[in-house]
């Protein structure tokens, strides 16, 4: 039998043979890459006409959704597509075919859909440094459908880290009531993607088509994926209205092929409760290689995340299980526990517990951990002004906290000698403050806004130091 | 607006005399076609040029635009062959042999995005994989992670195919 390695790095081994250019290529490339600045240029001024305009400009959408078995919202009707994209009909065949893929990192060339006037964004997903997903209700409520008038959810992509957004195919729901509705994203790679929180939807043509995965009655309050694979809590709740990861009393953690609607339990995590069945909430934090699950009952599992395996408990070096130093608590609105925030730096793992706020101040102790969770060492206090909402974590080390009053960031890391220094980042102005964060790289990461009807996203470029927002339109 | 200042110009003519054979070269590896591959390195530029002002690395982003606009070159030709099977009706397994044709090409277009990307950058485009991971705003773990997974899932094509 030939020796497959030989193949592979014969090929790789190869010299690149340099391919010159034209002549006259350069001044071709110039002349259109100006036309390209002064056509972006022009369609941000003129953004709200072109809202107008793309609403009477839509074909007959032909889908061809890879699904396989899974009914689709979009397919499993003879309602005309064009009327089941909601709020805007304005994304057409034409012009979807025309985009670059969504993972292109690429400036949006004129002619793609607008983003849907009023987009409120809740939640933000980035693939890359440049391509980015957002997930909100926008339109006029009421006024969204069909099917039903309230199906306002919206996703809005951006090629180039969010100088500028474009819409796209949203999943046929609305804004989280009870057991129904969206309100997160996430996307692996800018293909596949998933919005949840309560009802899960998921996606493997950029956006495209949206299909709805059953969940038997349980509300998804979160989801993460890496290296091919989608993880979502699916959890027994009975909050009502926008409250739909409240009085959630039984967890249990879902995986899938990330290619595939193929959802089924991690062994070891199913049915998880808080200490006499008191609501609570439940965390997931992915790194390249591992998983993590915070349980209601401040417990915390692991598992590797590049393959089906059972989950088990982190166990302290005693080797006994592991209790961490908070509790999740009861979930903010959007799923995410407010007691104890669970995050991935590059070297370790951050645990930030959040007491009992009092007005808009709130003691905040961070813990780390540089053993997977086996053990954890306080890493001092952040800030107290503002009420946490989030906590994330560098590839570097340092972390930052999103609370109602801004953000907050470490300018070291905390397991490094000498005690955390925090500082209170410029720009991140927004009243009410932030819901996310979240970093991309080291260097550049996105908030959104707690107050969704700001319209925006912020980003970041220096680490967490300025922001500056991006309005989603 | 949209005009180059002269020494942004400079900079951008030379940076495309610099980095276009090889870049063009590159593409048509992995598209094999000189058409394509001018084409597309034509395009990476042209975007490139588009924002130059904004960007700290153009060389990374260069091949960041080159490496998306391959795979959806790739995917264009896939539809293009699923379509053309359906209308000639011809069975999909007459058209593809691999115990024939060992393509390391067609093998690296079969890998997943997540994959596909990083083994682009590092092995193609000859970027350090402290600079794909910022490119992709993967930790560095991850990308090698990505590129050893890239990897055992060619041999173990290729294992089948010689197999």
């Amino acid at each position: 039998m030939d020796e497959p390695r030989d193949d592979i790095d014969t090929w790789l081994q190869e010299r690149v043979t340099p391919l010159l250019p034209h002549p006259g290529t350069f001044e071709q490339i110039r002349k259109r890459a100006r036309r390209r600045k002064a056509a972006r240029a022009a369609l941000t001024a003129a953004g709200a006409v072109v809202v107008l305009a793309g609403a009477i400009t839509v074909p007959r959408l032909i889908l061809s959704g890879n699904f396989g078995a899974t009914p689709t919202a979009v397919s499993s009707s003879s309602v005309p597509v064009q009327q089941r994209f909601s709020p805007s009909p304005a994304v057409s065949a034409q012009t979807r075919t025309s985009r670059p893929d969504a993972a292109s990192s690429t400036p949006t060339p004129p002619g793609l859909p607008p983003v849907p006037p009023n987009f409120a964004a809740s939640s933000v997903t980035f693939v890359s440094t440049t391509t980015g997903w957002v997930i909100g209700q926008a339109g006029t409520p009421g006024h969204c459908g069909p099917p039903k008038a309230d199906d306002c959810t919206s996703v809005a992509i951006t090629d180039d880290g969010g100088s500028t957004w474009h819409g796209s195919h949203a999943p046929v729901t609305g804004a989280p009531n009870g057991g129904t509705g969206v309100s997160q994203a996430r996307s692996l790679d800018g293909v596949s993607g998933w919005a949840f929180g309560p009802q899960l939807y998921a996606t493997h043509d950029g956006g495209q088509t949206w299909a709805q995965i059953p969940t038997h009655g349980m509300r998804v309050t979160d989801l993460e994926t890496v290296n091919g694979i989608a993880f979502a809590v699916w959890a027994q709740c009975a909050g009502t209205g926008a409250d739909f990861a409240a009085g959630c009393t039984s967890f249990s953690l879902y995986s899938s092929p990330a290619g595939q609607n193929d959802w089924s339990p991690v062994p070891g995590l199913t049915g998880l409760q808080a200490s006499g069945g008191a609501p609570a909430s439940a965390q997931l934090v992915l790194t390249g290689t591992s998983g993590y699950l915070m349980t209601p009952g401040g417990q915390l599992f692991s598992g590797p995340v590049t393959r089906p395996a059972r989950w088990r408990t982190v166990a302290a070096p005693a080797g006994s299980p592991v209790a961490l130093p908070c509790a999740p608590g009861a979930a903010e609105t959007g799923g995410h526990p407010l007691q104890a925030m669970l995050a991935s730096t590059g070297p370790g793992l951050a645990l930030l517990c959040a007491d009992q706020a009092s007005g808009n101040r709130q003691a905040k102790t961070l813990y780390y951990s540089a053993d997977g969770g086996r053990s954890w060492s306080p890493a001092g206090s952040a800030p107290a002004r503002g009420v946490a909402m989030s906590l994330s974590g560098t590839p570097g080390g340092p972390v930052l906290v999103a609370t109602s009053s801004g953000i907050d960031f470490s300018t070291n890391a905390p397991g490094a000698s000498g005690a955390l220094t925090w500082r209170t980042a410029r720009g991140a102005t927004a009243a009410g403050g932030y819901s996310y964060v979240g970093m991309t790289t080291s260097g550049q990461g996105v908030a959104v806004p707690a107050n969704v009807n700001l319209d925006a996203v912020w980003f970041t470029y220096d680490g967490g130091a300025r922001w500056v927002a991006s309005p989603v339109h | 607006m949209g005009t180059f200042r002269t020494s942004d110009r400079l900079a951008a003519e030379e940076l495309f005399h610099a980095c276009y054979p090889r870049l063009a070269g590159w593409v048509r590896r992995l598209v094999d076609d000189d058409d394509t591959a001018h084409e597309i390195a034509s395009e990476a530029f042209t975007r490139l040029l588009a924002r130059w002002s904004s960007l700290d690395n153009p060389q990374s982003y260069l091949y960041m635009i080159a490496t998306n606009l391959i795979r959806d070159h790739w995917r264009k030709v896939g539809r293009e062959r699923r379509a053309l099977r359906a209308v000639s009706a011809i069975p999909a397994e007459n058209v593809y042999h691999p115990d024939q044709d060992v393509d390391v090409r067609a093998l690296i277009q079969g890998l997943p995005d997540r994959l596909r990307q990083p083994f682009l950058l590092h092995y193609y485009g000859g970027f350090p994989i402290r600079d794909v991971a910022q490119m992709l705003g993967r930790p560095e773990g991850t990308v090698k992670a990505d590129l050893h997974h890239a990897r055992a899932r060619l041999r173990a094509v290729l294992g089948e195919a010689h197999g």
